[in-house]
């Protein structure tokens, strides 16, 4: 089933039918996961990076910070039963107008805080399109596990299911994920 | 300049603007204008009226749920508010429509003309400086010369990603290169020929550049910086022009914000236009 995945929103899934995408993706980020094993997959489109402008609303809407959307994320896929060193990343958007001063730099605070904690959790990036003036459109697609992007009217493919090695991960677990957790309790 | 001319004898009739905010934007202009002529005007349209009350019901128009009636709306919000929200609801249809050229889909421009209308607001209350009066209606329209240029652009498309790539330049000024004329400046042309005031009319022509604008530049950088940060949050942000556009140096230096403090203001205009978006949604039966 086709579904999309709004700004500030995070859909996993294990049915091998869905194709997740997301549009207009500015200097916000996406990222999908992957993991090939267990036909289990997720897409989510954050905004901002740092959930600390709002931490009410980040409990509500986790998905539209990305130290708390990718915790949230990790968190609801390895319930899912996927496992975390199995995991292929795809990164897109963090994208940026043209700015002399260099001061307009969601699209890379985005993209560093990201990186950091997907870092910290043994994640590697299989692939990653990001910066540039472009808006992208991401595509999961769950039967072949593959992330499409698109943009100014062409379209061409992320990444793979290639398995690929990362740190010892904690496998099936939530207990040992690092980010800003969306809910103390 | 042939492209120029043909585009400028085309745009009044690509967009029209609804005779009840033709007579309302009369009205709002002349210092003589009676409130009950207001309320007469916009009361002989039943659908315009609803869709007002529920903005001015809004918390962020300042209603919150208390306005009845349009009369209510004048009182509480003033003449001018009211103006800006019936031009709102006159510009919503076009708004709410695909954009052709810049590859919008429905529903995008009004949500990107909505999110920087409301982020003049938070912009000025982030950096300390009253927001001029005109402001929030510039920003509500300062793009809508893209429903007018958007089917040019299409036809051109390939020319104008060559020239953005080629030159290295930002959308707007290749728009004047390939066509002769940009989205800002077809904007202004059209609010012109609807006799919306002289300021409205600069800001939305002036909002790429805020450098080149005669006078104060107080409403114009906050429309720029309010566009700018609506474009990177993803919100009208198209796949032909995305966020292909120049940061003005001196906005940027006029209104210095810390990264956080940007990053809260785009925060706040993501959390009106949810609250927008949620007070036009079709209203369930109460109770």
């Amino acid at each position: 089933m086709h579904q999309v995945v709004g700004i500030s929103e995070m859909i996993v899934t294990q049915n091998p039918a869905d194709r997740l995408v997301t549009y207009s993706l500015g200097s916000c980020v996406g990222l999908t996961l992957f993991d090939p094993a267990a036909n289990i997959g997720g897409l989510i489109h954050c905004m901002l990076p740092l959930s600390k402008l709002d931490k009410v609303k980040a409990e509500a809407r986790p998905a539209m910070f990305v130290d708390t959307g990718v915790y949230f994320m990790l968190k609801k896929l390895l319930e899912l039963g996927a496992v975390k060193e199995n995991l292929v990343a795809c990164v897109a958007g963090g994208a940026a107008p043209l700015d002399v001063q260099g001061s307009f730099k969601i699209g890379e605070r985005n993209f560093a805080t990201l990186r950091k904690i997907l870092w910290k959790n043994g994640v590697l990036i299989a692939a990653q399109d990001t910066g540039g003036t472009n808006a992208r459109t991401m595509t999961l697609d769950m039967p072949s596990g593959t992330t499409t992007l698109k943009s100014q009217g062409k379209e061409w493919l992320m990444g793979t299911t290639k398995k690929h090695t990362s740190c010892p991960a904690l496998q099936g677990t939530t207990s040992g994920l690092i980010g800003a957790a969306p809910n103390a309790s | 300049m042939l492209r120029r001319d043909e585009i400028l004898n085309q745009i009044e009739s690509v967009v029209e603007l609804p005779a009840v905010a033709s007579e309302l934007v009369e009205l709002v202009n002349d210092p003589d204008a009676d409130i009950k002529e207001v309320v007469t005007i916009l009361e002989h349209d039943p659908g315009l009226t609803a869709n007002l009350l529920k903005l001015a019901n809004s918390a962020h128009y300042g209603g919150r749920g208390s306005i009845a009636s349009i009369r209510d709306a004048v009182v509480r919000l003033g003449m001018s508010k009211v103006a800006e929200l019936a031009l709102a609801i006159a510009f919503s249809p076009n708004a709410q429509r695909p954009v052709q050229g810049y590859h919008l889909a429905a529903g995008q421009l009004w949500e990107h003309s909505l999110s920087v209308s409301a982020g003049t607001g938070h912009l000025a209350k982030a950096l300390d400086v009253p927001a001029p009066g005109y402001a929030s209606t510039a920003g509500l329209l300062h793009d809508i010369g893209k429903v007018v240029l958007g089917t040019f652009v299409e036809v051109d498309a390939r020319s104008i990603s060559e020239c953005v790539e080629e030159e290295e330049i930002p959308f707007d000024e290749a728009e004047r290169r390939v066509l002769g004329i940009d989205h800002a400046e077809a904007g202004a042309v059209l609010l012109e020929s609807w006799g919306l005031p002289a300021d409205i009319v600069e800001t939305v022509r002036f909002h790429h550049r805020p450098d080149e604008i005669e006078g104060d530049p107080l409403g114009v950088d906050l429309v720029h910086i309010a566009d700018i940060l609506s474009m990177e949050s993803g919100i009208g942000a198209g796949e032909m022009d995305g966020l292909c556009y120049r940061v003005s140096p001196g906005a940027g230096s006029r209104r210095r914000l810390r990264a956080l403090e940007r990053e809260k203001v785009l925060y706040d205009m993501i959390c009106t236009l949810d609250e927008l978006r949620a007070a036009m949604a079709p209203s369930p039966s109460h109770g």
